[in-house]
């Protein structure tokens, strides 16, 4: 449009005194009159009233106006007026400017000549910029009619329902694991004295029913996208781990062993693991409280549930934890005994004390069902007749085995040497792992469908072609990590006397003879190091001396293994290596050793050794066993057997599936992971059984059940095992129980187990020092005595994706819990009371069954009931709770009909303003309650509390009579404030909410507008908006309600058009606004490569025009030349 | 360490036993103390509720005086530690009225930066130099002994960082390793009407009485205070307690730090002991390690 068609009407309103008060009016028109393009310049007292906005209209029909100024209140006040005003005219509502010259001029200065001469350069600098301004239409979303309630407390019960009503579906998410929320702890509510959970139940039972309602218990809104009209959200429900099958028979709350502080009657009772929050609760099944997974078994390899079976042992329950093990763990006799039990490195019992004696517990279980005649042996149904070979019998083949014979395959395993078990049967001394418990373990497997085929080795007896051309569809090679590594020191193959480590320890076990002499040096610091040195002794060396290249602290081999060598006898030299056999007449007689030093850390985390120049010396000796480290002896691999092996000759496998280069062929254990240990080979071997029948049954190779080692997160003394319990520096000491061990001098003289083992007296103490890190210990009791079978413990949160076109938050209060409440002797003394507390101790489904008892069960003689604790504070919260009065007196009312007690109420203000509260009031003063002005100052023992009954004195002024005084009273209940929910602040977050002073959520305006937010689409209800009685919530809930079904019934909600452009000519896309964008409302078109504002989304911030290197983001109504318009208008 | 020292007037005078009792702990401990040369009146709390800049003024002579020793400056009186402490704070707050201060002190040729601390010995003895380090050195154990550790209310109100305003326990901490029993004693913050014994006996006769009554209750031996002006109305004051309130008190009223002397071994005349009103005597104790 040409500038000679520009034609601005300027309004300048009085706002009766309000702006003519501070502001010349009258100038600012004239001076409007003279700018240019101004074809009228008025004044008016009320520009907003009728005929304020009657004139406007009169002047853009008669004298053609085609841009509109009105300088006066707020736009937030009153733009949408004058908007309007100019469309009745027919002239664009975009094409109007408002001025603000009363809240930012006339209100905020009081110089009358300066407050002009701002509001006539506000005004000149809105006539500049409405000259640039251009039509623009409003942007229309189309409403989904579904809608959100966050929150299921009375106030989004009561709004679900409304809205489920009308037809329109409603998505209620409540956190906790029923609906009901503060409302249903209550006994009976003011001023009718109904019983709440009488009035409350019912409707909850209606969501439940109600078919356009979807109730997502125990969940939580995680992400939101989208604005009104479209919002998508996600919504994390969090397992119950119990199922629909539920019947609520409560047989599993009896049995569970664990208790913990139970929330809703707020700490004052305990409540099981497994529980249901309260008798009505909708839905009406149960949940398992999990707080994460308990570190011993997330990092155990096969994620055995040690805590589950410890906290059974702590009950005597020894059946059902030996049946628990065997449930996870095919070798439970080898591990309980020489596993090296990652889940103790791991127990958050080390930082209290020390770590449970995991490993030694779960010996003594396996040990008393042996000697209860052992294990029943599995009832297997499906029989497969696949045919399966296991290569290697060691731990990792054993449990393959186990674990596929127990889907019903018969699996044969070969095996090379002449016995079965692998390194368990020839690396393991037999004082740690007697051959008999090894073959007992073994033959149970054998009896599960196993064979074992001993003296076949792969590569010289049979080939892999063999075995599929003999009709085997799967192979898993576990053949381990055998052969020694060798020194390569001179002299290390010539001289008798002179072993290799696990050849040293297979052929003693093997039964070949290994000739010892008396002074025996080993060379190593791992396990085998020390396995040689102990057998050495127990073959008669008089002296054995390990010759270690670092320090004590870098030896691999475990900590209590290397006190048990020191403690019979063997000696430990550190820093020193060997680097030359030296010997005679064909036999060794010395080594030739060199000094080392420690320097930076190598590859493996440890201290790297140097040798220190001119250090060697010899060190007689007539025997020496190299312990330095093994590998796997892979020498069946050839182009017959085509397996990929890694630069340390380990086979490569996958670690997820286990599958290596050739079809069907799988491996695991050392020979895929290098010398490891027997849990991970376990680990391995489980997979692959897993694997393999999924590769036989076609099944795609992915979502494993069977568990693998991880990670737990970071720890340390401040941290708690769970959130009831104190924390680690701060739980009570107890040493861990030392295993009986056979003396050093007595047990060097044979190959007998050397340890002996808990008795059951010992076993109980350890287990109870388990402090049951994440509440439920899974010790699967619950599911053994759950007739209908609803319970699952592996069940995993889900996210549900939820599209919808508004939301309103119902979430609720939460109450003061602060050092506000130390004066008044709240944790102090036993008989001070919080409302919750006290409205649990009234109720009759609380811990003492609605009867009106101190903590030691005796009646209380006086009762002092204190208001206003925490509100109406400047310290604390400056504003009143609002429903504390009437509760109080509601308890007083109580408290009377129950007991002989006398009250005492003190109060500052009584606010019974409600309908029926004053007349509760005069009542409640008829009943003979003493009703006291002044504030309690602070509450203190009459006495020592070991003497007497811990009477409670109160002090305070009594302000009506001007007396200091003192009552003795038996209990206080504290009236303590109402707050904001302690996650308040990710609500904001996440639905762009604002908190007003107070901490509660911003209404769009307290009066006229309580239940709507400065965010279109989110409303509020309830005491998150601010604190309230029940009446008022439902009122609230429903008032919501009314507007989310008002702009349903609309289909459409209009959205103001200033928001980003991008223009499609400019625009290079560099794709820079896309990630830029706050609210992802920016598109990338694939096809014509260029960046397109999603309408529905923009919410005109900004951000996209200010980055946009090509100028192509513009924004809509602030436009470069209309912003320097205003600027220039400014500074005329 | 070192400090400077600042007895204030009662310390010269009817809490003389204070004075030479700190003193003595201090050098036990191996701590320097080095008295503050030219030292005035530090006002008491009382001027600055009726002349406070004036009131800041003559405090603040103190702290510029102090200032030049460069080393923390510790008040046993808790009035003249609160009334320093309030100085420095208002001074550091307030940049106007530094500025008048300032002005003032400049008339003397004085000058106050600011980089003062204010400490009292109490809080000095536990955080400094740590209770553990303390009982180590102790050579008679207090065992026995059952103590109500009186801190008034001036040491803990208002708020600074002190200890907690309602259940202050350095004291309590300090003598149970020196094995003393605390006994329940919730009248230990409690105020003594100070100033009030001289213009409403009355009320400050009441207030005493209460507090010897919660310590009698519990059987306590001694009573040891923090503050001249507790120490003067809860001693010298119990015969006339007794006679309006007919009651029985002869409980003795000891500085702690003179109690804490005792158990480094120092002699009864050393800390001054004898000129209390009331006689108080360790029993035949166990010497050696206090824990």
């Amino acid at each position: 449009m040409s500038h000679q068609d520009i034609r601005i009407g300027v309004y300048v309103c009085h706002c009766g005194t309000n702006i003519e008060g501070t502001v010349d009016v009258e100038k600012v028109r004239d001076s409007a009159a003279d700018a240019p393009y101004v074809t009228v310049a008025r004044d008016y007292k009320f520009m907003c009233s009728e005929p304020g906005q009657d004139i406007v209209i009169k002047d853009i029909k008669e004298k053609g106006l085609n841009r509109v100024v009105v300088a006066s209140c707020s736009p937030l006040m009153h733009e949408t007026t004058f908007r309007k005003a100019c469309e009745k005219a027919k002239l664009n509502r975009y094409l109007f400017q408002m001025v603000n010259i009363r809240e930012q001029c006339s209100w905020v200065h009081k110089d009358r000549q300066s407050g002009t001469e701002k509001a006539i350069a506000l005004v000149n600098a809105a006539v500049r910029r409405v000259a640039h301004q251009e039509s623009m239409e409003t942007v229309r979303v189309k409403i989904n009619p579904n809608t959100l309630i966050v929150g299921g407390g009375i106030a989004g019960i009561q709004a679900a329902l409304e809205i489920a009503e009308s037809g329109n579906k409603v998505y209620l998410v409540e956190k906790d694991s029923t609906i009901g929320g503060k409302m249903a702890k209550l006994d009976k509510t003011f001023p009718t004295l109904d019983c709440s959970a009488c009035i409350l139940t019912p409707k909850m039972v209606q969501v439940a029913q109600h078919e356009n309602i979807e109730l997502l218990s125990y969940s939580e809104v995680e992400e939101v996208d989208g604005s009104v009209g479209n919002f998508t959200v996600k919504v994390r429900k969090k397992a119950r781990y119990v199922t629909d099958q539920c019947t609520s028979c409560n047989d599993c709350t009896e049995i569970c062993p664990v208790k913990v502080p139970n929330p809703f009657e707020e700490n004052q009772s305990l409540r099981s693991a497994i529980y249901k929050t309260f008798p009505q609760a909708i839905p009406n099944t149960y949940v398992i409280d999990k707080e994460g997974r308990p570190p011993c078994r997330e990092t155990c390899p096969i994620g055995q549930e040690a805590a589950g079976y410890i906290g059974l042992i702590a009950q005597r329950k020894f059946e059902e934890a030996a049946r628990l093990i065997r449930q996870q763990n095919p070798l439970p006799i080898v591990c309980g005994r020489i596993c090296y039990h990652p889940c103790e490195t791991e127990c958050n019992r080390q930082f209290v004390d020390e770590p449970i004696a995991i490993k030694n517990l779960k010996r003594f279980v396996i040990d008393w069902e042996r000697n209860k005649g052992g294990p029943q042996a599995p009832q297997i149904e499906k029989k497969r007749k696949e045919k399966i070979v296991i290569i290697g019998s060691g731990p990792s083949g054993l449990s393959c085995a186990h674990d596929l014979a127990l889907k019903g395959y018969n699996p044969v395993i070969y095996e090379k040497l002449p016995v079965a078990g692998g390194m368990l049967a020839v690396g393991i001394p037999e004082y740690r792992l007697p051959k008999e418990l090894l073959n007992t373990e073994i033959d149970f497997i054998k009896k599960m469908g196993v064979s074992i085929k001993t003296g076949m080795a792969l590569g010289k007896d049979f080939s892999i072609e063999d075995l599929f051309k003999e009709g085997y569809k799967a192979v898993y090679i576990a053949t381990g990590a055998h052969k020694s590594l060798k020194m390569k020191i001179p002299g290390e193959e010539e001289f008798e006397g002179v072993y290799h480590g696990v050849d040293f320890l297979r052929n003693i076990n093997l039964g070949t003879a290994q000739p010892v002499g008396s002074r025996v040096a080993i060379i190593g610091g791992g396990n085998t190091a020390i396995d040689s040195a102990r057998t050495a002794l127990r073959y008669g060396a008089k002296e054995v001396t390990i010759l270690y290249r670092r320090s004590r602290k870098e030896m691999p081999a475990e900590e209590y293994e290397i006190q048990a060598a020191e403690e019979e006898g063997v000696r430990i030299q550190y820093m020193v290596a060997p680097v030359e056999v030296i010997g005679k007449s064909g036999k060794i007689s010395a080594l030739k050793c060199i000094k080392m030093k420690l320097g930076e850390p190598d590859s493996s985390g440890r201290a790297r050794p140097i040798p220190i120049e001119g250090s060697k010396h010899d060190l007689q000796f007539d025997t020496v066993i190299i312990a330095v480290s093994q590998s796997p002896e892979i020498d069946y691999v050839s182009p017959k057997v085509s397996l990929v092996l890694s630069k340390w000759n380990t086979i490569e496998a996958n670690p997820e599936t286990l599958e290596t280069n050739i079809k069907g062929v799988f491996a695991g254990g050392d020979v895929v992971l290098g010398p490891a240990t027997v849990i991970l080979a376990m680990s391995d071997g489980l997979r692959a059984a897993e694997a393999i029948d999924k590769y036989l049954n076609g099944e795609p190779l992915t979502s494993f059940k069977s568990r693998r080692q991880k990670k737990p997160a970071r720890r340390d003394e401040n941290c708690r095992p769970h959130s009831y319990a104190p924390r680690f520096k701060d739980t009570p000491r107890k040493a861990r129980l030392k295993i009986k061990e056979r003396p050093p001098q007595e047990r060097i003289k044979d190959f007998k187990e050397v340890e002996l083992g808990f008795s059951e007296e010992e076993a109980v103490e350890e287990a109870s020092r388990c402090l049951n890190c994440g509440i439920c210990i899974e010790c699967h009791e619950c599911e053994r005595v759950c007739e209908p079978k609803a319970i699952d413990h592996t069940m995993e949160d889900e996210i549900q994706e939820i599209k919808v076109g508004q939301v309103l938050i119902t979430t609720g209060y939460s109450t003061l819990n602060s050092d506000c409440l130390i004066p008044y002797g709240y944790g102090l003394y036993e008989n001070v009371y919080t409302s919750l507390e006290f409205e649990r101790i009234v109720s009759s489904t609380g811990p003492t069954q609605g009867k009106i008892v101190m903590k030691n069960g005796k009646e209380p003689r006086a009762i002092g009931i204190i208001h206003c604790v925490g509100s109406r504070d400047i310290n604390s919260h400056p504003y009143c709770s609002r429903v504390c009065c009437m509760y109080a007196l509601k308890f007083a009312h109580l408290i009377k009909d129950r007991t002989k007690a006398e009250v005492y109420q003190f109060y500052i203000d009584m606010r019974s303003f409600g309908k029926g509260y004053e007349e509760f009031y005069s009542r409640i003063l008829d009943e003979d309650v003493n009703v006291i002005r002044g504030k309690v100052a602070e509450v203190v023992s009459n006495g020592s509390p070991e003497n007497g009954e811990g009477d409670l004195l109160l002090r305070f002024e009594d302000t009506l009579i001007k007396k200091f005084r003192e009552i003795p009273v038996d209990m206080v209940v504290l009236c303590n404030a109402i707050e904001p929910q302690p996650d308040s602040e990710k609500i904001k977050r996440l639905f762009s909410l604002s908190f007003s002073p107070d901490g509660f959520f911003l209404e769009k305006h307290p009066k006229l507008d309580p239940t709507a937010t400065a965010t279109d689409g989110v409303y509020i209800a309830g005491c998150c908006q601010g604190p309230k009685d029940i009446p008022d919530t439902v009122a609230q809930a429903s008032s919501a309600s009314a507007r989310i079904l008002s702009n349903i019934s609309k289909e459409e909600v209009e959205v103001e058009p200033i928001q980003a452009f991008i223009d499609p000519e400019l625009c290079a896309g560099c794709r820079l606004c896309n990630d830029l964008c706050p609210y992802g409302a920016i598109l990338f078109d694939q096809e014509k490569r260029i960046s397109k504002v999603n309408e529905a989304t923009c919410k005109g911030c900004g951000t996209c025009v200010a980055a946009c290197p090509s100028s192509a983001a513009k924004a809509k109504g602030f436009s470069d030349r209309q912003v320097f318009a205003e600027i220039e208008g400014i500074l005329e | 360490m070192e400090y400077t020292y600042y007895p204030g007037c009662s310390l010269e005078a009817s809490a003389k036993g204070y004075d030479e009792s700190v003193r003595f702990v201090f050098r036990t401990l191996g701590q320097k103390l080095v008295e503050l040369e030219d030292w005035n009146c530090c006002g008491a709390t009382y001027y600055m509720s009726t002349k406070e800049t004036t009131s800041l003024v003559i405090s603040a002579r103190n702290l510029a005086l102090a200032e030049k020793y460069g080393h923390d400056i510790v008040a046993p009186c808790s009035s003249c530690y609160t009334i320093l402490y309030k100085t420095n704070q208002i001074l550091k707050d307030n940049f106007i009225m530094k500025a008048k201060v300032d002005q003032a002190l400049k008339k003397e040729n004085l000058q106050y930066n600011l980089h003062l601390k204010v400490r009292h010995p109490l809080e000095v003895l536990v955080n400094d130099i740590g209770i553990d380090s303390i009982a180590s050195k102790a050579k008679i154990s207090l065992y026995g002994v059952k103590i109500a550790p009186y801190y008034g209310c001036q040491i803990v109100r208002p708020d600074r960082g002190f200890d907690d305003k309602e259940n202050p326990q350095m004291m309590n901490l300090l003598f149970e390793a020196l094995g003393a029993e605390n006994i329940y004693f919730p009248m230990k913050v409690r105020c003594c009407g100070g100033m009030l014994m001289t213009t409403y006996p009355d009320v400050a006769l009441e207030l005493n009485k209460k507090i010897l009554e919660s310590a009698c209750e519990n059987d306590a031996d001694v009573v040891l205070t923090t503050c001249p002006l507790c120490q003067i109305n809860l001693e010298a004051y119990q015969n006339k307690i007794n006679k309006k309130f007919k009651t029985d008190f002869h409980l003795p009223i000891l500085f702690f730090t003179q109690a804490l002397g005792l158990a480094l071994g120092g002699t009864p005349k050393e800390l001054g002991i004898q000129r209390s009103i009331i006689p108080f005597q360790l029993k035949e104790n166990v010497k050696g390690e206090a824990r």
